[in-house]
């Protein structure tokens, strides 16, 4: 081991180094105590200051998985509407994109300019309209309700992503200038979807990702047979007292999974927020 | 055989039914409510009413409060979030062997549900005597706050939440975009004796315009529809204090189920949404 000589660029380096892991720490700081404190019985939680050498029970994770705060059918309710809205977005928006990205289309300008129009819609525009509209088929409170409204925001994004994404191929890949409609399906599925299979998951996380977060759309759209699971989280402390360790082990368990397709889906998540940005912006 | 533009059209025409049917529609049901005295509260009103839900939207204090509070909300979060997420992508360039946990870590607060942000720092972080804010302020000798119980406390927290939540977007769109900035510049510019901070403001600032706009108007667009996050922390208060403009449409519909204003709420959002998009896209048009 060498000494280290604190000469300028060292001190420099020290103090960068110093200042980036504090910025880090604060980043996942909520969720690591998250899980410090789910693993608290109730009086260990509210023990001031907080403990951090305790004895850690499960119990939180059994109330929530097994006892009378039970979230497994809202973690089915979300797992049902984020997978249905997702496969229904790649089935609509793969050929959108395509056409969109590659094709000879009609008007093309102003139908990209809608997609993108529709995309910036903010949520509290569409909520209202939405429970009045639902509220008059009596379709509020179902899945296929549910499904629709996730639609609005899934399938605008997941366009513009696979537009990107399928910009990409080079051009060579279909010579179709004269082509019957079998080959030129042909042509999308066996040629241009295996080259596009990357977006494709970027599509998937993002669209799942979504779906399962949402919030203003299932509180007042759905919450009563349809339950999803960002909604039972709310309820954790909208009763009389807020029970901690529990709402910590049940928001674990809900966050679960998008916390393993972040992690694993890491570099996909990177590559679709900065696809438009490093190449310059994107779409002209 | 069958041409290229048919072709092209049908795959489209799908998507673009189901667009006009989920959102076209409901936003032109949403102007149409927006001119009608819809309030479940009074269904003896229910009828047309002209231009008065916007009169009385440009007469009601409340509005104002809250459209003040959405350009500061918007403004600091979008602003922060490009300041620390800049500075901390130009630092973590610096130390490259950890910049693969930078960027793992980054994905976390990003992938995590606002209304689980908005719990975890109502309770974890800031509840007093209990949360780790509260906990550190004490230990370093200021004493305890009221996050979000005392006003100007809570917007204060409720644009940190935000932040804290979406600087990591920020720093991973810059970081990728200063990673692939061509060295050569710099080496010519370093020959050239030219200063860390001229570099910075003549090669780098430029270099990354585009990330940065592309930036700025994805957050915009963000923090214009901000609600879960403000809804599990404060739920709009203290009283109104952190009430933006989405949390009061929401209230004024879903609570005081007077849909006809809430509609009028909904349409000023959806309007300077469209003007905020319209003026930033046209901002990154004029780019080099």
């Amino acid at each position: 081991m060498s000494f280290i000589k604190f000469n300028k660029k060292n001190y420099r380096n020290f103090i960068i180094t110093f200042v980036a892991t504090f910025i880090l720490l604060i980043w996942i700081l909520p969720l690591i105590w998250s899980v410090f404190v789910s693993l608290k019985s109730e009086i260990e939680v509210l023990a001031y200051p907080p403990n951090i050498f305790f004895e850690p029970v499960l119990d939180n994770f059994k109330a929530a998985i097994f006892g009378s705060l039970s979230i497994i059918s809202e973690l089915i309710d979300s797992f049902i509407i984020a997978t249905i809205t997702t496969t229904l977005t790649l089935i609509l928006s793969i050929p959108a994109a395509y056409s969109l990205a590659r094709l000879n289309l009609f008007g093309k300008k102003k139908i990209g300019f809608y997609v993108l129009a529709t995309q910036m819609i903010p949520p509290m525009g569409l909520v209202i309209p939405y429970y009045l509209i639902l509220g008059k088929f009596g379709w509020l409170d179902t899945y296929h309700g549910m499904i629709i409204v996730y639609m609005t925001f899934s399938l605008p994004f997941a366009i513009w992503l696979m537009v990107s994404f399928m910009e990409d191929i080079p051009r060579e890949m279909e010579e179709a200038a004269f082509l019957d409609k079998a080959s030129r399906i042909k042509t999308l599925l066996y040629i241009i979807i295996p080259q596009v299979k990357g977006g494709i998951a970027v599509t998937t996380i993002f669209t799942f990702m979504n779906s399962w977060n949402e919030f203003l759309f299932a509180v007042q759209l759905s919450g009563n047979k349809v339950r999803p699971v960002t909604i039972a989280m709310y309820n954790f402390v909208s009763v009389e007292q807020t029970l901690w360790a529990k709402l910590c082990a049940a928001a674990l368990i809900a966050m679960v999974p998008v916390i393993i397709i972040g992690l694993i889906g890491n570099n996909h998540i990177v590559k679709g927020l900065t696809l438009g940005a490093v190449k310059g912006g994107g779409r002209k | 055989m069958i041409s290229e533009k048919s072709f092209a059209s049908y795959l489209v025409a799908p998507s673009i039914i189901v667009l006009l049917l989920t959102t076209t529609f409901p936003i032109l049901y949403l102007i149409w409510s927006s001119f009608q005295n819809i309030n479940l509260a009074m269904p003896w009103m229910d009828g047309f009413a002209g231009l008065k839900n916007y009169s009385d939207m440009f007469q009601d204090k409340q509005f104002w409060k809250s459209f003040k509070l959405t350009i500061i909300y918007t403004l600091s979060t979008v602003s922060l979030q490009l300041i620390i997420g800049l500075g901390l992508a130009l630092m973590v360039l610096r130390i490259p062997k950890a910049q693969w946990m930078f960027r793992l870590m980054a994905i976390l607060p990003i992938v995590l549900a606002p209304v689980v942000v908005g719990l975890f720092w109502r309770t974890l972080m800031l509840a007093p005597d209990f949360g780790i804010v509260d906990f550190f302020t004490k230990t370093i000798g200021v004493g305890s706050f009221a996050w979000l119980s005392e006003p100007k406390l809570a917007v204060i927290s409720v644009i940190a939440i935000h932040t804290w939540q979406w600087t990591p977007f920020a720093f991973l769109v810059l970081l990728a975009s200063l990673a692939s900035l061509p060295t050569d510049l710099y080496e010519a510019a370093k020959i050239d004796k030219a200063s860390a901070i001229k570099r910075f403001f003549y090669i780098t600032l430029p270099l990354i315009r585009p990330a940065i706009v592309i930036i700025v108007i994805i957050r915009s667009m963000i923090a214009l529809s901000a609600y879960a996050a403000i809804y599990a922390a404060t739920r709009g208060g203290p009283g109104t204090a952190t009430e933006i403009l989405n949390l009061f449409a929401y209230r004024t519909s879903f609570l005081e189920v007077n849909f006809g204003y809430g509609s009028t709420l909904a349409v000023f959002i959806l309007f300077i949404t469209i003007t905020v998009a319209a003026i930033l896209y046209s901002i990154r048009k004029k780019r080099i």
